[in-house]
Parts: structure tokens; sequence; C-alpha cells
């Protein structure tokens, strides 16, 4: 513990500070929700990073910000990176801040006019992020299997396993792997 | 001995290797993933071959300009060679009372089996004389064709909403596809024009599984149409962040801030274009520092000027434009409040997923 590299602290109150900030120069913008405040929600450790929602007048965006600097790779503002997780694969944007330093963040609402009061948005801020770590709300690939009709399978020759291995498409990373030569086989490194 | 998609592939010279990689671009453009790719491929070599008869009205051909440009050079081969054999005016060699022949013959041979793609859209006034091709009105024609049509994509937004044929005072009744024809099956594809891979998306789709994608309320597919320019766009943290351009060519330009204030329309466009982005995946009007003029929405034209900020946005919805409208509130009564809140929690998840995997795409490609 006490070697290791510290790890960050809860980032609410900085955030709740630099959207604070950020609140002034919005007042009076048409997509903007006077019955809302700006709100950290939920932030709490997900693999190395903080997750939570970020509340504000103007938006409810998934948030993730870093807890294990070692860890963290951060993004160039307006970089995007897709993470996985029980619900399914999502993309989040980077962003910096003075005050708040690195963090990525993944829209769920904005505007945000929808909510008649901050009660009512901080529950379903706190809902989002519960259901976007259960694997119940995860989707199956959309593909319809049950209309493809069986073919007639054509009769595999003696190099049919071969066959199918150097026809299917492979990417450069994986044939410099050795991939080709199939599964178990790849060179290490 | 059924002609397939393969057959048809391999007699244009395109190798095996070159229709595996089209699968998998292909199903990773429309979010399937490896597994999908195997069943593209499975089903091109299997399935016979459903024609296809596209058809021009009033419209610009910036969609089929949009199509033959899809970004992977196989892709547009591929889908070309599936789709132009039997009837386009605008890509098929055959001309004059030859075309009109062969048109004939795609439908009465596929009687209810082939697709009708219509790109732009009939003008109904004065019987329909501002759009003759072939010396009948388009509207005659549109009807003859989808008459015996499996189903029909609405092309871009001509003919999908009217476009700016249809903008006030809409002189010739320019009318949208779904108005003229309303006992078939109807996909519309919007944009002016729409993404190319979007188009090749939604054919391949079509052709290969034999039924239409997943369709929205507004009868869009919703691999593509789900999220709006505003979620996905690069320059969304300079939204959140209150960083506005205020003028063209101001600082805020220049840092590459938030259009919204200069009358980007992101925040109410459905379209792919800020995850498919255009031209191989280059860029998109944002990225090259104009506003989202919403050209993929109903009646883009007559919504005011493209540089006007918009003062209202319709709220979406709870789940994008799949949701309800409602407010929601915990005060009136908890109980349902509570459900309320649980199910806008849970539609907010499902929407923000990611429906393509262009990351994925751009690996194929490389």
């Amino acid at each position: 513990m006490s070697d290791a590299v510290a790890l960050r602290d809860d980032p609410s109150s900085r955030l709740t500070e630099a959207f604070r900030a950020v609140a002034a120069r919005m007042r009076g913008l048409g997509f903007v929700n006077p019955a809302l405040e700006v709100e950290a929600v939920g932030f709490a450790p997900w693999e190395d990073c903080w997750l939570g929602v970020m509340l504000t007048p103007w938006f409810m965006n998934l948030a993730l910000l870093p807890r294990d600097p070692a860890r963290w790779q951060p993004l160039a503002v307006g970089e995007k990176r897709s993470y996985c997780f029980p619900a399914g694969v999502y993309e989040f944007i980077g962003a910096v801040d003075a005050i708040v330093g690195d963090y990525q963040m993944c829209s769920l609402f904005s505007p945000v006019l929808e909510f008649d009061d901050q009660a009512t948005a901080r529950r379903v801020a706190e809902l989002a992020r519960e259901a976007l770590l259960d694997a119940q709300n995860a989707e199956p690939h959309d593909y319809p299997e049950a209309n493809l009709a069986p073919a007639a399978p054509a009769a595999p020759g003696p190099l049919a396993g071969m066959q199918a291995r150097v026809e299917a498409p492979m990417s450069k990373r994986d044939f410099l792997r050795g991939r080709v030569l199939g599964p178990g086989r790849e060179s290490p490194g | 001995m059924i002609e397939t998609y393969y057959d048809l592939m391999r007699r244009q010279g395109i190798s095996r290797r070159s229709f595996l990689k089209f699968c998998s671009l292909t199903a990773a453009s429309l979010g399937l993933g490896d597994a999908g790719a195997q069943q593209i491929a499975q089903a091109m070599q299997t399935k016979p071959r459903t024609p296809v008869i596209w058809l021009h009205g009033l419209e610009c051909t910036c969609c089929t300009e949009s199509f033959i440009r899809s970004a992977h050079p196989l892709a547009k081969d591929v889908v070309l060679s599936m789709i132009s054999l039997d009837y386009d005016d605008t890509l098929m060699a055959a001309a004059g009372h030859q075309a009109e022949q062969a048109l004939e013959d795609t439908i009465k041979k596929y009687k209810g089996n082939y697709i009708l793609a219509v790109e732009g859209n009939p003008p109904l006034a004065d019987d329909g004389i501002y759009c003759i091709p072939g010396g009948k009105p388009f509207v005659d024609k549109l009807r003859h064709v989808a008459k015996d049509a499996k189903a029909i994509v609405s092309w871009g937004s001509c003919a999908s909403w009217g476009c700016v044929q249809a903008a006030k005072p809409n002189p010739t009744r320019a009318t949208p596809v779904h108005k003229v024809i309303t006992d078939k099956p109807i996909i519309k594809v919007p944009g002016c024009p729409p993404i190319a891979e979007v188009m090749t998306g939604v054919v391949t789709y079509i052709l290969t599984f034999d039924r239409l994608p997943d369709l929205d309320a507004q009868g869009r597919p919703k691999m593509f149409y789900s999220q709006r320019i505003h979620d996905k766009c690069y320059r969304r943290p300079h939204f959140d962040a209150g960083q506005f351009v205020e003028h063209f060519d101001d600082a805020g330009a220049r840092q590459g801030y938030c259009l919204y204030k200069v009358g980007c329309k992101g925040p109410t466009t459905y379209n792919a274009c800020s995850t498919v982005r255009w031209n191989e995946g280059t860029s998109f009007p944002i990225q090259s520092g104009h506003g989202c003029i919403g050209c993929s929405e109903d009646d883009f034209w007559d919504k005011g000027s493209f540089y006007d900020h918009l003062t209202t946005i319709k709220v979406p919805g709870l789940g994008g434009a799949e949701g309800t409208a409602d407010k929601i509130g915990l005060t009136a009564a908890v109980g349902v409040g509570a459900a309320i809140a649980a199910h806008a929690a849970v539609s907010a998840i499902k929407q923000a997923r990611s429906k393509t995997r262009n990351d994925k795409v751009s690996e194929v490609e490389k």
C-alpha cells in the first residue's frame, strides 16, 4: 500500500465545482432546465476508474475518471474510446478541465428538459449507473439466425480446415502473432 | 440451379478472399461482429439472389453519387453487381425502349419477390406532369412497380420526407413515397444524401437476411438512426463545458468549440454522421467547422435558417426517438414515479449503447 501510487480521491466535489462555474455561462440558453442543478451522482470505483453520472441542467452523462493514475489512459479532447460494461459496449469521449483534469463521458440525456425536479433526475442517474452494470440490459446482436435456411453443406475435403483458415479474414496483427497456424500455436509476444 | 449473390460475384471476377472481406466489413458496419460476418457469407452463398429495381423520381442523384462511393472499393463492386443488373435508370447500360423492356421483364419474372428502391419522389400536381420518365408520369411508374414489390427502400430525404422539392410552397406537390404507396413495407433511409456505408449496409442486410432491419417509429433502421449527431459528436465535450463558437472564424471556432450557437442542428438530428462519418470515415460537416444542417430530418428546408441556433429543442423523449415524450416527476405518485424513473434509466442505457462498431470497420480496411 505504502509504495503503491496513491489512488485518486472521489472526483465528485471537483466535478461539481467545475460544472457550477460552467452553469453561470449557460444561463438563459434554450436547452437549460432551470429546475435542475449541478450534481455528481453515484461516483464509485469501477475497475481502475471512478464511474458515476454527471448531472447538470444541460446534460446527464456517464462519466469515467482516473482512480489509479498508473492505469489510466487519457484521451485527447474529442477522442473516443469504447468500454465494455455488462450492459454492452459504450463509447466515451475525452475531455479535460483545469479543475477536474482528465475525464471521459458518454451522453445519456441532453437536453434534460424532461425532468421535473432534481430528485427525479438524481434517481434516474442512480438507476442508470445500476442499469449499466446489469447484464440483463445487454442485447444480443440483432441478426436473424432462424431466417437462414440451412444450406446443403459442401462435403468437407481433407484440406477444408486449412482452407477455411487461409480464407478467413485476418488482421495484420493476428497474422504477425502467428495465429494463422491455428489456436494455441501463436508465437510468444 | 438457383443463382446466388456469391455466384454472381464470382462471375464478376470478385475473388473469394475479397468476398469474405466484404462480409466482415459489412457485418462490422451493421454492428454484427464476427458471427454476423459468417451469417452474411452463408446467406450470400446459399440464398437465391433478390433483384432490386431502382427508380428515380424528382431528385438530384446525390443518393446514387453517395452510394457508388462506398468506403470500401469492394463494397461498391459487390453491391453494384448485386443490384445494377435489373433496372436502374442511372447506372444500367440499357437505354430507351430496351431499358423499359428490362423493367417489365424483371417485374414479371420476379413478381412479388423484388425490392423496389426509390430515389426522389413523385410530384402529384397537375396529374404528375412535372416528372415524366419514359413518356409517363413518374407517379404511375412508381405505383406500377410498387404493386408487385416485396418491400420498398426510400432512399434519401426526398423519398423519405419530400426534401427541397417539397419545401414550401411545394408547387409541384412533391410527395414522399410512403404517402403514395401505403400497402407495402417501406424502409426510410433519410439524408441528403444518406451515408454510403449506411446505404450499402441496409441493402446488404435486406438482401442477405431477406427481411427489413428493425425500424423505429418513423420507419428508419434503428442501427443507423437511433442516436443523434449531438450524442456522439467529437465536439460534445465543448458543449458540456459551455464552450461555444459565437461567430464563424472567432477564437472558439479555431479551437474547435461547439457549433450550437451558430446553428448546429446536431441536438435534433438522428443520423450516423458523427460515428460513421463520410468519405471513408475522413470527416463530417461539424469536423470541417460547419454546424449540422439536419438534412436527414423531416422538413429540414422549412425549419428556418441553417445558421439560426435552435431556440427550442423538442425533448426527444425517454430513450430517444423511440421513447415517450412524457415529463418525468416523482412528485405526483411515488409508486408510479419510481417505475417511470426506472424505465427512463434503463431506456437511456440501452439508447446510449454503441450501435455500429466503427473501430472494427477501420481495422478491416487497413
